[in-house]
């Protein structure tokens, strides 16, 4: 009566631990993210054009490299665009588009202006005609002497034989063309419009542009090969048509999606062009400084770094070969590069590792990425080991025995139902005898017939856990079945002499629940971890089964979450089977420390929750385990630095964690004792930080009363 | 008067094979508290776990207001919060405040709301003198002052009959006197009760009937003036056992 009472919260206790846990394991997430970020320097390099006006295009042709821009200005590089010197000025429009091809050079201006420069000759030859009210917009080489060019309101010329002759079509503004070869070439233009020749231009066909793309403006078209063409739209969408098995280029299109804007179809960006420089490798540009490229036909865009101001405005990129490319833009601005543009990472280059400096320099990154990698299967297999743990061990611990399942119906009902459980039982295993059968074992190898019928094709055939289930179900049901087809209403246990000695046992005492959370911990706890490794990664293929599918299910979602599950656990497979190596194996130990502590509760506690009308989940629920809990931090403290330390063998299915990065960082340095010394440290702190918190968490959660502390 | 609670032939066997309780019957009425003594292992306490079935009868009937509650289709839960229970250990739980020990079964059986079952609960509380207390926790009581806890816990849920197991063999002495108090003052309120005791002045003083249990079986019963005037050597036996202890 004398002390001072505590004012009574609104939090119970319960709320608070989950509270805790909470805070502590988003704590950890939040240290975690930002992972120490490389430097990176812009692949491209910049080159002296000699010119302020803007340039709109590029060519590459041989052993020259021609740009063309405002004013009428073109620049002309001999040596892969390093230097460049102006060409004579022929006309004073903006030269805004270009081709080249089959030896020859075209540029041209909307306002009619088109000069040409054959692959033999010097100089550049005007061969403009007049467009009248219309404009060009893009032109195209069909051979060295013969071109394409299109333009507002459907129109199409063709130069052949020094003249031009009019094609055009009824239709939308047209915005690029582009020939394959003489024969065979696409335009494109205003509202998704898509146009298909065959006859070096003369006919004109509309295709079908994707649903996305209809009210866009397809302003860039790149037939690239036999099997690919691209087109791009200016509002940062690409159109990608492949030869599909009977039906060539150019028939059907498809928008891209680009996983690495999160499945979004749009980039985000004005684009201006593109360029293939292999079928399923492309780099795009763009206003506002935009550069990128795909390696994957337009799965992942990388934007990439530039070494010119943002404001810049990239009208055109020229790939020379696969790596070899120049980019113009606004303001004369020349970009080149040796490496498709690719960021390239800083300091890679050879160093002395015999200092511990610079070693330390050196691995420390990748060290930190394995520890968040670390950090990222122990939490989650943290998370699925404790719901597991809680669930075992509340199914071991469950009082309900087949007797009582039994002794509340009538004896009629219980031979009922086992005569179906037999008939069920016998079913499932008349399946499975021709398939194990089918396995050609003999003798004592059938002991390895649960994993041949689960996979009886071998790698080339599917898992088929179905199989499996009807083992066990078959089995399970059969003898339960003739327990419960022989109950005769007593429900007694039984004697037999066997030997000479009475042996007793007593079926209708087992408890269904913890006979089969009894299978799963024995099964995880009587094999070792490593083999549970390889044989869920490898074997079962979780990845595939489970990881890929929850991906798929978040596709296309933006929030932050979300995206990092998919992007960092899901997508990654042999993360998902590390973190259900981990979660599995660590639930079945958890569940026999949960276990104890809750056999640790006085009975009395349970007789207190049932006298007073809760049910026994109630009761296990609101008395039991939150006691239970409590009492087992301590031993869940030890549990959980176990997993942290067991997470090191997710090395061996390939899962980049801290260990295997040491193991990398050796295969680069050979600095054995440095590596594997500075991961040792790197453990120490995660499972040390861990135990303290455990500690924390213990006094935090501490009752009065409650436990070896004081008896109540 | 009505009947309460009547068992009749209870029979207890345990999975060992000890034969706990061989045949017990008897009845309580509306208002009435039974005082059941006998010595350790008589079966008193193996009774009183029968009736709200924490220990399921091998065999016999327990009735609760006439209704069969010992069969497997019997609401068990139901019946047990219309049964009180104090326990000989208190059980109370540890980890929870006095006043959420309180309102737990209001909350998730009777489905109060927090408020109401707080309401409710400080009254039982006021009522077993516990109020000061109501924020502490388990842990930093006195035996007597939890076992009063214990019983307001059970009449939270408004019980049409209290079942006490030995509620005073715990304590100390000098804390008896207060939970004796709190029963004797149940009983004067009318509260139909079971009581398995040791205190054979209590059972003389509070019960309106004596059971004497001895062996598993009911040796003699009546009022509690058998306690002064016994009618069987077995129950004089005990009885004067129990006074050279004192």
């Amino acid at each position: 009566m004398s002390e001072t009472t505590i004012p009574l919260r609104n939090v119970s206790s319960e709320g608070r631990i989950y509270g805790y846990f909470v805070l502590v394991l988003f704590s950890f997430l939040m240290v975690s993210l930002p992972a120490v970020a490389q430097e990176y320097r812009s692949g491209w390099d910049t080159v002296e054009s000699g010119t302020n006006n803007d340039l709109f295009s590029v060519e590459a042709t041989g052993d020259e490299i021609w740009a063309f821009g405002e004013d009428g200005i073109i620049l002309g590089s001999q040596d892969g665009g390093l230097s460049w010197s102006p060409a004579s000025v022929i006309t004073s429009s903006d030269l805004s588009m270009s081709d080249s091809g089959f030896g020859s050079i075209l540029a041209a201006s909307s306002d009619g202006t088109v000069i040409i420069k054959f692959e033999s000759a010097s100089q550049w030859a005007d061969i403009s005609f007049d467009v009248g009210e219309e404009s060009i917009r893009g032109v195209s080489l069909i051979r060295n002497d013969s071109a394409i060019a299109v333009g507002s309101n459907g129109s199409i010329w063709k130069y052949e034989s020094e003249t031009w002759s009019d094609y055009s079509v009824s239709g939308v503004d047209l915005l690029d063309v582009s020939f394959l070869d003489s024969e065979r070439g696409i335009a494109v233009g205003d509202e998704g419009a898509i146009l298909f020749s065959e006859d070096g231009g003369i006919t004109w066909d509309y295709r079908d542009s994707p649903s996305e793309a209809s009210s866009s403006r397809i302003i860039d078209i790149e037939f690239y090969s036999d099997i690919r063409a691209y087109a791009i739209t200016d509002n940062g969408g690409v159109l990608k048509s492949s030869r599909e098995i009977s039906t060539q280029v150019g028939f059907l299109w498809n928008m891209q999606y680009f996983e690495s804007e999160g499945g979004s179809s749009n980039l985000g960006v004005n684009l201006t062009s593109i360029e293939v420089a292999t079928t399923n490798k492309f780099l795009l540009s763009g206003s506002g400084g935009y550069l990128s490229m795909s390696k994957d036909g337009g799965n992942i865009v990388t934007k990439q770094l530039i070494p010119v101001e943002n404001l810049t405005s990239f009208n055109d990129i020229v790939m020379i070969d696969g790596f070899n490319g120049i980019t113009v833009g606004s303001g004369g601005t020349i970009l080149i590069t040796e490496r498709s543009g690719e960021d390239e990472q800083v300091g890679f280059e050879v160093r002395d590792f015999s200092e511990f400096g610079s070693f330390v320099d050196y691995s420390k990154g990748m060290l930190i990425d394995g520890l968040y990698a670390t950090i990222n299967i122990v939490l989650f297999g943290i998370f699925l080991g404790f719901f597991l743990g809680i669930t075992l061990s509340m199914m071991k611990t469950s009082p309900t025995t087949l007797k009582e399942i039994a002794e509340k119906r009538s004896l009629n009902l219980v031979r009922l139902f086992g005569a179906l459980a037999l008939i069920i039982g016998f079913a499932f295993l008349n399946y499975l005898v021709p398939i194990v059968e089918g396995l050609g074992l003999d003798g004592w190898e059938y002991i390895y017939a649960p994993i041949g019928i689960i996979n009886p094709g071998g790698i080339t055939g599917d898992l088929q856990f179905e199989n499996f289930a009807y083992l066990i179900f078959g089995v399970s049901l059969i003898l339960l079945g003739s327990l419960f087809i022989s109950a005769n209403g007593e429900y007694k246990k039984s004697e037999r002499e066997l030997f000479g000695r009475t042996v007793s046992w007593n079926p209708w005492g087992v408890r269904p629940l913890n006979f089969i959370a009894t299978i799963y911990t024995d099964i995880f706890r009587n094999t070792p971890l490593i083999v549970q490794f390889l044989f869920i990664h490898f074997g079962i293929q979780i990845g595939a089964l489970i990881g890929d599918p929850a991906a798929e299910l978040l596709e296309g979602s933006t929030n932050f979450i979300a995206t990092f599950l998919r992007d960092d656990i899901l997508s990654n497979r042999a993360c998902v089977s590390a973190i259900f190596a981990l979660g599995l194996n660590s639930g079945a130990y958890q569940c026999e420390t949960i276990r104890g502590a809750i056999s640790a509760i006085p009975s009395g506690q349970m007789e207190a929750g049932r006298s007073i009308g809760l049910n026994y989940m109630q009761t296990m629920r609101l008395i039991i385990m939150p006691q239970a809990i409590r009492i087992c931090i301590p031993p869940m403290g030890n549990e959980m630095v176990n997993l942290v330390l067991n997470s090191s063998l997710a090395m061996v299915i390939g899962y980049s964690e801290l260990t295997r990065k040491a193991k990398l960082i050796n295969a680069v340095t050979f600095q054995v004792f440095w590596s594997y010394g500075m991961v040792l440290i790197s453990y120490f702190i995660v499972t040390w930080t861990l135990a303290l918190v455990l500690r924390y968490l213990e006094n935090k959660t501490r009752i009065p009363g409650l436990g070896i502390s004081g008896g109540s | 008067m009505e009947n309460v609670l009547s068992i009749v032939d209870m029979h207890k066997t345990y999975p060992g094979g000890v034969h706990a309780v061989r045949g017990v019957s008897f009845d309580v009425m509306e208002g009435e508290s039974v005082a059941i003594i006998g010595s350790s292992g008589s079966g008193k306490s193996t009774v009183l776990r029968c009736i709200n079935r924490l220990i399921e009868p091998t065999k016999g009937e327990v009735r609760l207001r006439g209704e069969m509650i010992n069969t497997p289709n019997a609401d068990i839960n139901d019946v047990r919060s219309r049964i009180g229970m104090v326990f000989q250990s208190f059980e109370l739980f540890a980890h929870l405040r006095v006043i959420d020990n309180i309102t737990l079964g209001l909350r998730h059986v009777r489905k109060m709301s927090r408020k109401e079952a707080e309401r409710e609960a400080l009254e039982v509380l006021e009522k077993v003198d516990m109020l000061d207390r109501k924020d502490a926790f388990p842990g930093n009581l006195s035996g007597g002052q939890k076992q009063r806890v214990a019983i307001a816990r059970a009449l939270a849920m408004k019980p049409e009959v209290m079942l006490f197991d030995e509620p005073t063999s715990a304590l100390d002495p000098e804390l008896i006197g207060s939970v004796l108090k709190t029963i004797r003052g149940l009983a004067d309120e009318g509260m139909t009760m079971v009581v398995v005791t040791h205190e054979i002045s209590f059972a003389r003083e509070v019960a309106d009937r004596v059971i004497y249990m001895d062996k598993g079986v009911v040796a003699e019963s009546g009022p509690s003036s058998v306690i002064d005037s016994p009618q069987t050597e077995r129950l004089k036996k005990f009885l004067s056992s129990i006074s050279e202890e004192d």
